[in-house]
């Protein structure tokens, strides 16, 4: 008795639940040309926050005026998930990271492709840079010489980022041996892993460590002299070339700016997306 | 021979102890060196009370922080203890053996799951069920509070339960004896002679939900602005921390570790409440 009584109590409670769960997924499901934009950013300090406000003219006057508003969030995946997951959404990811959960707008009528950021008709784009000091030591010379190589700009190109050296050589395993550090930027770092991993197979005898600390960081550690080659997202500036610094270009990458599959927007325009970040308009009804 | 060994058993031991005595002691120096430093730096009114936190313009203002942290806490709170009390009165009085025998590790398995698993729950279940039925972006200050509330469960239900086990059967039988219902007996009986247990373990709650940072971080949209309502986001200190740690370098990475005195005196300030009360109970 007592027990078919608590079987009662649970089904009643479980059917509850269903349907509350079931209402709520029906519920809300407006048009999504007249909602309120969900604008997301990334945290401060970030390098592709950086770059792209920098870009898009969101950085004024050195002040970076992104909306309070926007959601922060401090990774690629979590924009890509936020933003698949609300229809109302917009964000900004590396383009070698970009998948068909979510869709890419054309900015100022150009698509974020390979060709256009190559050709430079796809404007929010930064480079991937390594940053040496001074005289370069023999293994990581070499190393870098594998990047720069047809075989290094290939695996760049297999990455979904873009390569800088059209003419570029083949590489010739060298045989040296000994150890090499990198650290920098988390956005570098995915590529410059394959990459390493292609020159340790080629030349046996060699170890490669690298440290994920941020471009800022990186830069900081190849200054002091702590890593053999740092890994930067956007250029070097003014003061740290003053220290001897030298910067490289090894890719490009572009920024896709990303919407909702269910939004009807394909095309922005550089100021809409300025005036999207910076809280001026705030509904997809003012995007036309 | 069997002296010689315990004495070098009871160092084994004390050695073993004071590990523990010193780690919090390093976290304690190392956070005030150099949290302190920069609170001062930045002025201690401007930085406890200012309400804008833009590294970049060289504001630090953690008051939206510390207004977040409180927010969620207290909805995570609202949420969880009513649910979590209930669940242990059930779970000491009411279950029946076989489903105890259910319940009981699933709790436990509840507190077992990682905060970096829940946050995904979160993103991926809370999240869209807010945004269908409240609108807006679903990362918000009520989604927050709903995801602590279910992580603060095993923690207020295992201590409840214990505490409400420990009140002797006396007080349950003496009161049906007077003629009282089930259910009036336990909710004027035995639940008001283990009421400080259950606040320990409220305050237990508390803590974890103020300390929670990876699921937190995921479903609580990160603005560092004043919330003014339930579907806005929110940041909370520990959010603060983890998000710009990565990349912050001079006075904006020192501003975030005096985040974390910050936090550390909360944190401080439950213990000793739970403490005290635990004192009282104890009496």
């Amino acid at each position: 008795m007592k027990k078919s009584k608590l079987a009662k109590v649970l089904t009643v409670s479980l059917a509850a639940l269903m349907v509350f769960g079931l209402a709520s997924c029906g519920g809300g499901s407006g048009k999504v040309s007249d909602k309120d934009i969900t604008v997301i950013s990334r945290e401060e300090g970030s390098g592709t926050r950086d770059a792209f406000t920098e870009l898009t003219g969101v950085l004024q006057d050195d002040v970076d005026k992104t909306v309070d508003t926007a959601e922060i969030s401090n990774s690629t995946s979590v924009v890509t998930q936020s933003v698949a997951g609300n229809d109302a959404a917009i964000g900004y990811i590396s383009l070698g990271s970009l998948d068909d959960t979510v869709k890419a707008v054309k900015v100022d009528g150009v698509e974020a492709t390979v060709d256009n950021i190559k050709s430079g008709d796809y404007k929010i784009q930064r480079p991937f840079n390594i940053v040496t000091k001074g005289e370069v030591k023999e293994l990581p010379a070499d190393f870098i010489k594998f990047i720069m190589s047809k075989d290094g700009q290939k695996i760049i190109e297999d990455e979904g980022y873009i390569s800088v050296n059209e003419n570029a050589e083949a590489y010739k395993a060298s045989g040296l041996k000994g150890s090499i550090t990198l650290a920098g930027s988390t956005s570098v770092s995915p590529v410059m892993e394959v990459l390493a991993d292609k020159y340790k197979e080629l030349n046996s005898g060699v170890t490669i460590e690298i440290q994920q600390t941020g471009s800022g960081a990186g830069i900081q550690s190849t200054t002091e002299g702590v890593c053999d080659i740092g890994m930067a997202s956007r250029e070097l500036k003014d003061e740290e070339t003053s220290q001897g610094l030298k910067s490289e270009e090894i890719a490009l990458d572009g920024i896709a700016v990303i919407v909702n599959k269910d939004n009807g927007v394909e095309d922005l325009s550089m100021d809409q997306i300025m005036k999207i970040f910076t809280g001026e308009i705030t509904n997809w009804a003012d995007v036309k | 021979m069997r002296k010689y060994s315990e004495n070098i058993m009871k160092i084994v031991f004390l050695t073993a102890a004071c590990v523990s005595i010193i780690a919090v002691i390093l976290i304690c120096v190392f956070l005030f060196a150099s949290g302190v430093p920069a609170i001062k730096e930045i002025g201690v009114s401007d930085f406890l009370l200012g309400d804008s936190w833009k590294p970049n313009q060289d504001l630090y203002g953690v008051f939206p922080m510390i207004i977040g942290s409180v927010y969620v806490t207290a909805g995570a709170i609202l949420i969880g203890v009513p649910i979590g009390l209930l669940c242990a009165v059930f779970m000491a009085r009411y279950c029946p053996k076989g489903l105890y025998k259910v319940l009981k590790p699933a709790v436990d398995l509840l507190a077992g799951i990682p905060s970096i698993v829940y946050g995904f729950f979160g993103l991926m279940v809370i999240v869209p069920l807010v945004q269908g039925s409240l609108g807006g972006s679903g990362k918000c200050l009520l989604t927050s509070s709903v995801l602590l509330g279910i992580m603060i469960l095993p923690t207020i239900i295992s201590v409840s339960e214990s505490n409400i086990r420990a009140v002797p059967e006396y007080y349950y039988e003496g009161s049906l004896a007077l003629g009282a219902t089930r259910e009036r007996s336990i909710f004027r009986a035995v639940l008001p002679a283990a009421k400080m247990g259950i606040m320990a373990g409220i305050i237990l709650g508390i803590g974890r939900a103020i300390g929670e940072t990876m699921a937190v971080v995921m479903v609580c949209g990160n603005q560092a602005i004043m919330p003014d309502g339930l579907t806005n986001g929110v940041r909370t200190l520990t959010a603060n921390i983890v998000l710009e740690m990565g990349y912050a370098s001079g006075l904006h990475r020192e501003a975030l570790i005096s985040t974390a005195v910050v936090l550390f005196v909360f944190i401080l300030i439950i213990n000793l409440s739970f403490m005290a009360l635990k004192r009282r109970a104890d009496r």
